[in-house]
């Protein structure tokens, strides 16, 4: 009679955290983003849902989650506030991912496992001034000397570093390879030598903090170098897909929220004494946001059960991340054309989207990019 | 302390809509939750758990389907799950469903305190936590906001109408609560990911498992039938009124004292 089946992890996961959506961030997202400062608080609730460690195994205090659960947790997230999904995201996957696969033990006692608490902020840099898209051109340099690595050099638009306590650089190691001569490092906060830019002052995602970074003769032991020499690039191209289709699921997050309330407002606004959404070019727009939102949601699910199988489907993720972030933007666009006026005023939340949808466009790639990325992968290039 | 929580699924909606031809509720279509006080009932028992040591069974009655409602709550942290379900449960009024309750936790055993929500959201009638109190026999503390628990005993301040009651009970003993007792905790992933896996603690029990005859529980258990559901039509008399505020005041008493409606003593 032990027949009764248990729900599914996806189906609960989803459930719960709409929840934890519903009752603690959208109630607080609008002040959140008007106090245009990393919420502490907000994280500290994050971290006690055991969410940062989704990915991450149960030895390291973490759930042993997947992939398609990961996504699932940061789309319902995004739904409710963008920045608390994405730092939610750095915090699960690029700030950590580094540390818990090359990571000594020595460091996963001292910063992994404080990190899946939420004891720690953890940060990821990659991006310098002329070295964004193009990653090859990344001039911070790693320099060994005696038994240590001396950094030199900056980065930028490094999402957390005003709050950050660990930091997970790319450095150049040999300039004359390349893509081949770049590494991972761990750099903590308080190493002399690390500056901290003051925060960035920006169009979205007001309640993440974003800053540069200057390393002036930073001296780090050598185990801190994340991964085997000269494997830097090679190691993010293992998680690419998975940051990809995770910025897909930020994506759908808000295309769903963006959508949502265009339903309902629809439905609640009469002109010509009647609810627009009697209009039939509102319902042009509800009809065209509900499609592209149900194709984004295939994408992103069917890519993340790829990678849950094992596969590392690249050309599917950028498909995905591409797609999703666009309609993204679509949904926040066509959300504030049915809200009128009302979009236009900071009392509503489709502002919020509109300048928060933005932030997907450049993170995990730009369309740009992407495209480009997705021709060469069909042959074409 | 061995804690029992009561938790029931129910559809999420205050606005239970009622099919005229049947009188039945009309579930479809209405996503399912646990009912709200449960929640906060679960909350206390994992407390008083923390604090005092023990375990947390949580026993829910209901359809298959409501195996969801017993793995999230051993996603907030209960030790164990049973769900009570069987076709003979069918059609249970509260009498047969405190019945089938009972015999529940008398199968379990030791226990020194059972929680249950005051009341549900669609059934409404707040008889379950009484009736399961009386039927094992041991004290009742209902409308339970404030709940301290020590080896031994209970210390609860009620709420009532006029005012609030602090009452101190020994174990064991039932606590029905409100919701304005805590703030319930969310699930973790940990906890979802092991409450779904195979080897989650939850067992499925059905007549036979806690002994009861057939003709006590379900339908045929039940004491009382429903014999109609109708919505009362008794369309409201609305009367506007309009002026200064000293007019509308003076009108609205001068309704009153008509209608013979007191305004205190
Ligand atoms: C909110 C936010 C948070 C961020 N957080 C982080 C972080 O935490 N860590 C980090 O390292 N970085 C971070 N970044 C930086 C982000 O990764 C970069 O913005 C991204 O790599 C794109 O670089 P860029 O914006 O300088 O654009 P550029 O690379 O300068 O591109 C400018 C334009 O040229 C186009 N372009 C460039 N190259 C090509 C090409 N080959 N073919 C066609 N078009 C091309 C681009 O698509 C774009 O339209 C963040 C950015 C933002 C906005
Ligand atoms: C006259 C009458 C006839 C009924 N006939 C039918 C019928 O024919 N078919 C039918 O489907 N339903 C029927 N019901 C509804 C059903 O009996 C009740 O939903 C059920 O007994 C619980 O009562 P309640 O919802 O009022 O719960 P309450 O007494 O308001 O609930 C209080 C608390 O008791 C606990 N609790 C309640 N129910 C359960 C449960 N199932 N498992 C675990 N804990 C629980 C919870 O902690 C809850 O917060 C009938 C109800 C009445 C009053």
């Amino acid at each position: 009679m032990n027949k009764i089946p248990r729900p599914t992890p996806e189906e609960m996961i989803r459930k719960s955290f709409a929840r934890f959506t519903d009752e603690e961030i959208i109630p607080k997202a609008r002040e959140m983003d008007e106090a245009d400062q990393f919420p502490r608080w907000m994280f500290d609730k994050i971290a006690k849902t055991g969410a940062f460690g989704i990915r991450y195994p149960r030895s390291v205090g973490g759930a042993g989650g997947n992939t398609t659960q990961f996504c699932i947790m940061v789309e319902e997230l995004a739904r409710g506030s963008m920045s608390v999904a994405a730092f939610t995201a750095m915090q699960c996957l690029m700030g950590t991912n580094f540390l818990f696969e090359y990571g000594t033990p020595e460091q996963h006692e001292r910063l992994l496992k404080p990190a899946i608490r939420g004891e720690k902020v953890a940060s990821f840099a990659l991006t310098e001034a002329d070295a964004a898209t193009d990653l090859a051109n990344v001039k911070t340099t790693a320099r060994p000397d005696a038994e240590e690595w001396v950094i030199s050099g900056s980065k930028t638009w490094i999402t957390n570093a005003p709050v950050a306590d660990f930091f997970t650089v790319l450095c150049q190691t040999d300039k004359n390879k390349g893509l081949r001569g770049l590494d991972f490092f761990l750099i903590e906060r308080d190493t002399p030598g690390l500056y901290v830019s003051k925060k960035f002052d920006k169009l979205g995602t007001r309640a993440t903090e974003i800053s540069e970074l200057a390393f002036t003769d930073v001296r780090i032991p050598h185990e801190n170098r994340l991964g085997k020499e000269g494997q830097g690039v090679g190691n993010l191209m293992r998680i690419l897909s998975v940051i990809r289709v995770m910025t897909a699921a930020l994506s759908l997050g808000l295309a769903r929220a963006a959508y949502d309330q265009s339903a309902r407002y629809a439905m609640e606004r009469t002109q010509f004494k009647k609810h627009i959404g009697s209009f039939q070019l509102i319902q042009q727009k509800i009809a065209n946001m509900a499609t592209e939102i149900w194709a984004s949601h295939l994408m992103t699910y069917t890519t993340a059960e790829m990678i849950d199988q094992g596969q590392r489907p690249l050309k599917e993720a950028s498909m995905a991340k591409y797609y999703a972030s666009e309609v993204a933007c679509r949904c926040a666009d066509e959300a504030t054309r049915i809200f009128g006026a009302y979009s236009y005023s900071m009392e509503y939340d489709v502002q919020r989207y509109y300048r928060d949808c933005r932030f997907l466009l450049f993170g995990g790639g730009t369309s740009e990019i992407l495209q480009t990325i997705i021709s060469r992968e069909c042959g074409v290039s | 302390m061995n804690i029992v929580v009561l938790v029931k699924q129910v559809p999420n909606t205050t606005d239970v809509k009622i099919d005229p031809k049947t009188g039945n509720l009309i579930r479809e279509g209405v996503a399912s939750i646990i009912n709200p006080e449960d929640r906060h009932g679960l909350e206390a028992g994992l407390q008083i758990r923390e604090k005092l040591g023990g375990t947390v069974t949580v026993i829910s009655m209901g359809p298959p389907q409501a195996m969801e409602t017993v793995c999230e709550c051993l996603a907030m942290g209960a030790d164990r799950g049973i769900l009570l379900s069987d076709r003979a449960f069918a059609g249970a009024d509260t009498w047969a469903t405190s019945t089938a309750l009972g015999m529940a936790v008398r199968k379990l055993g030791e226990f020194d305190l059972i929680l249950a929500g005051r009341q549900a959201i669609d059934g409404d009638t707040a008889q379950i936590g009484p009736q399961v109190a009386e039927f094992l026999r041991i004290a009742q503390l209902t409308y339970v906001r404030r709940l301290d628990a020590q080896e031994g005993k209970v210390i609860a301040e009620r709420a009532l109408e006029d005012g609030c009651e602090h009452i101190e009970a020994p174990t064991p003993v039932l606590v029905t609560v409100l919701g304005a007792l805590n703030k319930p905790r969310h699930p973790t992933v940990e906890g979802i990911l092991a409450a779904t896996s195979e080897r989650s603690p939850v067992e499925v029990w059905n007549a036979a498992d806690i002994g009861v005859k057939v003709q006590d529980v379900g339908l045929a258990g039940s004491l009382t039938h429903v014999v109609r559901t109708f919505t009362p039509k008794g369309a409201r008399d609305t009367r506007r009124l309009e002026g200064s505020a000293t007019v509308i005041a003076a009108e609205l008493l001068e309704a009153l004292r008509q209608k013979e409606i007191r305004l205190g003593e």
